[in-house]
């Protein structure tokens, strides 16, 4: 399969699952929105090293958001239920709390599983906190310098998509990278999706653990290096010369196969030899993205031998 | 099995009645014949429904009542579910210790419209008389969830004791929100006086105006966050009209009742 010249590689990209949390941040205006989104998401790129993988999943017109005022949808991924409410309720705390004029919402409403994260912030108020209830709900109103803090008492809880990625091999750095952006921008407010590195890329993919140093995690994926290429065994065909990786973070397996199908299409330019995707044989997580079926507008679940059980 | 149960007055009433049979869970699973036997209460003597009124329909959740209804009383009382739609004016007690389902009438309501009502909405396109959402005679605490919109105006005690839920009146006469344990008031329009005597936490926000007793302090004045979002709630389950300056406008915030645990508030609304 090609796109426009560029090679569809007959490949998987392999995801795991993942718990994940909607919050809706609202303020005066999208300003201020964005600055607490920004610092909420900030270092949450992958939870190899940061415990969680957050980023803006778009922005509210105030017709969207429950106050009325302009908004930005966050969503924040953990590998287990236990850290879920830990990471939202320092993230929040320390973030939203903290900022000039917002509001901050359960984006999930509909969700059965429900984390505590209103409830234990409440106590910042120091006894001084209010509690109202607006149909049939549950909102912290806690006095702070510049006014009061509104939260709702406990957010809904997803299973969540982990690690679903493509990889654009390109002839130079400068056209991954223009590919890359493109497709970062085609992905950019599609519902349901986080790209959660910065700019939505990533250059250094990697793989599980290392080969040198047992205590690593995860360490530099040499195949896909090219300056390695002469003394490893590459998957570099030639021509290449330059790797970039997109990851995708999600609620569901469809929103992820979406956003690829429409991130993959939109990096096949000029300059990108082929796009494959990251696997590990089918060792590390359930959910196989397929580059091909996605491509051919495959997007609903993945068959049962792919899916969690 | 119909869509409706149609109650239309055929003879007028002299004398109060007491109609607790009438809401819409207890008509539910209920024949025309078996509707027309229920009992009214003119004092201590019972009456068949059927006396009064002209039943049409059978075994459905939504019960209409049609004709002047200002002498029946107790209509919805302890409802839990279903949907009364009332077409004129009716008595005293409407949807007393209702726990669910909805109320509206067209026209006005008589005294304690939603005594110690637990869930459920009531809308009342007129008038209501006095202690609408209060307590029960003796009882500690008024209404304990639910809604109450009243478009006209409310008599006197309105929200008295309430312990939860939000009453929207059009405007209040003297001494709502007395003894009021928290819960939510929002008056459009003119507050009587000593508003919010005894407030313990409850929220008293006024749009239009409103003399603060003396037992209340001023704290500041401020965009209360959890205003914007009741409002917007009332607009959308009640199509009641909100200004775009009352839902991101400032308040003046009062903290009272000082002579209680000085908890709750009274939010006056600044014009810009």
């Amino acid at each position: 399969m090609d796109i426009r010249g560029v090679q569809i590689d007959d490949t998987f990209a392999e995801a795991f699952g993942m718990r994940g949390a909607r919050i809706i941040i609202t303020a005066k205006n999208e300003k201020w929105a964005r600055e607490s989104a920004n610092k909420l998401t900030g270092f949450a790129t992958s939870v190899i090293a940061c415990k969680c993988e957050a980023a803006i999943e778009r922005v509210l017109a105030p017709g969207e958001t429950p106050d009325g005022r302009p908004g930005i949808s966050v969503l924040l991924f953990t590998m287990d239920s236990d850290s879920l409410p830990k990471r939202v309720i320092e993230r929040i705390g320390q973030t939203v709390l903290t900022c000039p004029t917002t509001a901050c919402f359960d984006g999930l409403p509909d969700s059965p599983d429900r984390i505590a994260i209103g409830k234990p912030l409440r106590t910042f108020g120091d006894g001084f906190q209010a509690s109202k209830m607006v149909d049939g709900v549950r909102y912290w109103r806690l006095p702070v310098m510049e006014g009061e803090f509104l939260i709702h008492e406990t957010f809904g809880k997803a299973k969540g998509v982990g690690g679903g990625n493509f990889l654009i091999l390109a002839e130079s750095a400068d056209a991954a990278l223009d590919s890359a952006e493109a497709a970062v921008d085609a992905m950019a407010g599609m519902p349901g999706v986080i790209l959660p590195f910065p700019g939505g890329i990533v250059r250094s993919g990697s793989k599980v653990g290392a080969k040198k140093y047992k205590t690593m995690i995860a360490s530099t994926n040499e195949a896909f290096a090219p300056t390695l290429r002469a003394i490893t065994k590459t998957e570099l065909p030639i021509g290449v010369n330059s790797v970039l990786e997109i990851v995708l973070d999600g609620l569901d397996f469809r929103s992820i196969a979406k956003a690829m199908q429409v991130g993959i299409d939109a990096a096949c330019r000029t300059g990108v030899h082929s796009i494959t995707a990251g696997n590990y044989g089918g060792k590390l997580g359930p959910y196989h993205f397929h580059l091909r079926k996605i491509m051919s507008g495959d997007v609903e679940d993945a068959p049962k031998q792919d899916a969690p059980t | 099995m119909s869509d409706r149960i149609t109650l239309t007055l055929h003879t007028p009433l002299v004398r109060r009645l007491s109609a607790p049979a009438i809401a819409p869970d207890r008509l539910a699973g209920l024949s025309s014949q078996e509707i027309s036997s229920l009992e009214l209460w003119d004092g201590r003597t019972p009456i068949a429904l059927g006396d009064v009124f002209a039943v049409s329909g059978e075994r459905a959740s939504v019960v209409e009542l049609e004709g002047d209804c200002t002498q029946l009383d107790d209509v919805g009382t302890t409802m839990s579910a279903g949907s009364l739609e009332i077409k004129g004016s009716i008595g005293n007690a409407l949807g007393a210790r209702m726990r669910g389902g909805r109320i509206a009438v067209q026209g006005s309501a008589g005294h304690d419209l939603g005594m110690a009502m637990a869930g459920g909405s009531i809308v009342v396109g007129g008038s209501v008389g006095d202690r609408a959402g209060g307590a029960m005679p003796g009882a500690s605490k008024g209404m304990t969830g639910g809604d109450v919109v009243v478009r006209g105006s409310a008599g006197r005690e309105a929200g008295a004791r309430m312990r939860r839920g939000t009453l929207y009146c059009g405007s209040v006469g003297e001494n709502a929100g007395i003894g009021m344990i928290a819960g939510n008031i929002i008056v459009a329009g003119a507050i009587g006086s000593e508003v919010g005597v005894g407030n313990k936490r409850g929220s008293i926000v006024a749009l239009y105006g409103v003399d603060v007793p003396p037992t209340y302090a001023y704290a500041c004045t401020y965009r209360p966050p959890h205003l914007s979002l009741m409002l917007l709630s009332l607009r959308a389950r009640f199509g009641i009209g909100v200004d775009d300056a009352h839902l991101h406008g400032l308040y003046k915030r009062y903290s009272g009742d000082l002579a209680e645990i000085g908890k709750g508030e009274i939010l006056e609304w600044q014009m810009a």
